[in-house]
């Protein structure tokens, strides 16, 4: 989880920093296109990463693969 | 540039000689597509379907071997890059070429599993393929003969339409839905995506839908409204 | 204003339109199988719940395919909210998002691995003879008005009147469209509930509040587009109110009928797009 976490990191601030260039320096239209396309779904993506919940300590045994033992 | 196709102005057009690539709103979005899917292909593994045992309370897991994974991996690349050709080239026998390479790669990245209906599929759906470059080239060479020209650029700035035009549209219509497969053809296509390997399920898909669209564009341009 | 500033206001008041649009939907459905239902604000709870909520990703699932296919989908329905309300564009550009959506519910539900997810890949192959009716709107739009342009299409209808009366039929098969995307409706064959969740199965938490979201926009584009297309120029409360009562014939629909076999689902489909189709044409030779 730790690599999922860096690249999210790093995606949140590259695309926020994308769509705060095109909101305060206004390019051109195909540019501003560009980045919202590939900007605002990597925003969404990586901002969900970084926020998402992290469990327990604890609970980490319970989650891990277990053999079906039958019922 | 200033022309217009289908209401929609042309940003660019790449001249490689002959063959002219040119770019509208449309082209442009679905050839990034095309090679936007083609770049997570390249980078992504295959997952492994968990399926029940008859008799026990096991699973079975169906994973693609490595060699046959990078074989597919390879085909499927190949089809994403045609499939992009396809969106933006400006000359009707270059689509049907694309089209074409389309529907053999299409076989190729599902012949090199292991399931025998999966492969019955493919052969029924190859088959097909087969048979529907016949109306593929033949309505392309039809509106050649009618128009003077494959240069799509050409002819969207004809007047009207023949009646030999709506033939070679209609033949050429049946070819590209025999080669990549979409509706009534469609149902032998979709079993051949019950077997793993799902990157390289997605450009065969991709690419029938992908040309479709493209085509749909085509025969606007080829036929005018009356 | 900033282009950027309009893109992102549209893409949000989408998702925000979407969402509560789901929720009405709900609220009817309910109200007609005579129980109170969820509050309307039920699915942008459950798409910012999901959201923030711990998720798995399935050992046997492919990465990083997995999850891009996710980004993918809420990548073209951004493209399409430039295509529509900002810009204006092509019409074909639509029909190509729709394309690729069936692509990512075909691929999402294969990329797990689960058996419930490839079920609903192979579905969504079926599924994709629900283009037929949109191609065959898309053709009938452009010999009637001679563009595909959304622009030309609106200042066309500022001329000569909405084309919900010129060409009825092709509003009816846009109708069906729309129909088949709706969440409980007969079509939806990809998310029915013997397959658990169809092609969302397998993707928990994060990436399910994400293909929600994807999914608001992609509702809040469908209607609009309809809306645009068909009635021309109308000004913003008559779109909401025109997405409104669209959405509730919708779920009067979805309440009383049940989920159709995938085969009848297509055959169903492609009935009407055939009728659809002869009949407009019938009416534009005429």
């Amino acid at each position: 989880m730790d690599k999922l976490k860096t690249i999210g990191w790093i995606l949140l601030i590259a695309s926020f920093a994308s769509i705060v260039y095109a909101l305060i320096f206004n390019p051109a239209s195909w540019i501003v296109y560009a980045i919202s396309l590939v900007s605002i779904p990597l925003f969404i993506l990586s901002l969900g990463i970084v926020t998402m919940a992290k469990g327990s300590k604890d609970e980490e045994e319970e989650k891990r693969r277990e053999p079906f033992i039958g019922y | 540039m200033d022309i217009t196709i289908l209401g929609s102005q042309i940003i660019g057009i790449i001249p490689l000689g002959d063959i002219v690539f040119y770019f509208t709103q449309f082209n442009l979005f679905m050839f990034a597509t095309a090679l936007a899917f083609t770049a997570i292909i390249a980078i992504s593994k295959t997952e492994t379907q968990v399926e029940a045992e008859f008799g026990k309370l096991g699973d079975r897991a169906v994973t693609v071997a490595k060699k046959e994974f990078k074989i597919r991996r390879f085909l499927a690349i190949i089809c994403g890059l045609a499939t992009a050709g396809a969106m933006i080239t400006g000359d009707l026998f270059d689509f049907t070429l694309f089209v074409c390479l389309t529907g053999i790669v299409n076989i190729g990245i599902v012949g090199a599993v292991r399931q025998v209906d999966v492969l019955d599929a493919a052969y029924q759906y190859g088959l097909i393929a087969m048979m529907a470059s016949l109306p593929l080239f033949g309505g392309a060479a039809l509106i050649l003969a009618a128009t003077g020209t494959i240069s799509l650029l050409a002819i969207n700035t004809l007047a009207y339409t023949t009646p030999m035009m709506i033939l070679g549209s209609i033949l050429l219509f049946i070819g590209v839905a025999g080669e990549t497969g979409v509706a009534p053809f469609f149902a032998t296509k979709a079993e051949m995506f019950r077997t793993p390997g799902s990157p390289f399920l997605l450009i065969i898909h991709l690419s029938s839908l992908l040309i479709l669209v493209r085509l749909i564009e085509i025969l606007l341009i080829i036929n005018k409204p009356f | 204003m900033n282009l950027m500033t309009n893109i992102l206001l549209n893409v949000i008041i989408a998702f925000l339109i979407g969402s509560l649009l789901f929720g009405l939907q709900r609220k009817i459905m309910a109200r007609i199988q005579g129980r109170p239902g969820p509050p309307i604000i039920q699915h942008l709870l459950h798409t910012l719940k999901f959201f923030i909520k711990e998720s798995a990703f399935p050992y046997t699932a492919a990465m990083p395919f997995y999850i891009a296919i996710t980004a993918m989908l809420s990548m073209i329905w951004v493209a399409a909210v430039i295509v529509g309300p900002v810009t204006g564009g092509s019409l074909l550009l639509i029909f190509g998002i729709y394309a690729v959506h069936k692509i990512v519910e075909h691929n999402a539900g294969s990329s797990s691995g689960s058996p419930y997810g490839k079920l609903s890949c192979v579905r969504a192959v079926y599924s994709a003879a629900a283009e037929v009716p949109l191609f065959a709107v898309l053709v009938i739009i452009y010999f009637k008005t001679g563009t595909m342009n959304i622009t030309s299409l609106i200042n066309y209808q500022a001329v000569h009147g909405p084309l919900l009366y010129a060409i009825p039929l092709a509003a009816l098969m846009f109708f069906i469209l729309i129909l088949s995307k709706a969440p409980y409706s007969p079509f939806a064959i990809t998310k029915g509930k013997d397959i658990v969740s169809g092609y969302e199965t397998e993707h928990f938490g994060l990436l399910r509040g994400y293909l929600m979201m994807s999914e608001s926009i992609a509702w809040y584009m469908l209607l609009w587009v309809f809306l645009t297309v068909f009635l021309g120029p109308i000004s913003i409360p008559v779109y909401l109110i025109g997405m409104v009562v669209m959405s509730s014939i919708i779920a009067f629909i979805n309440a009383t009928t049940p989920l159709l076999n995938p085969n009848h689902s297509i055959m169903m489909q492609v009935t009407f797009a055939f009728v659809g189709i002869v009949g407009s044409f019938a009416l534009l030779m005429i």
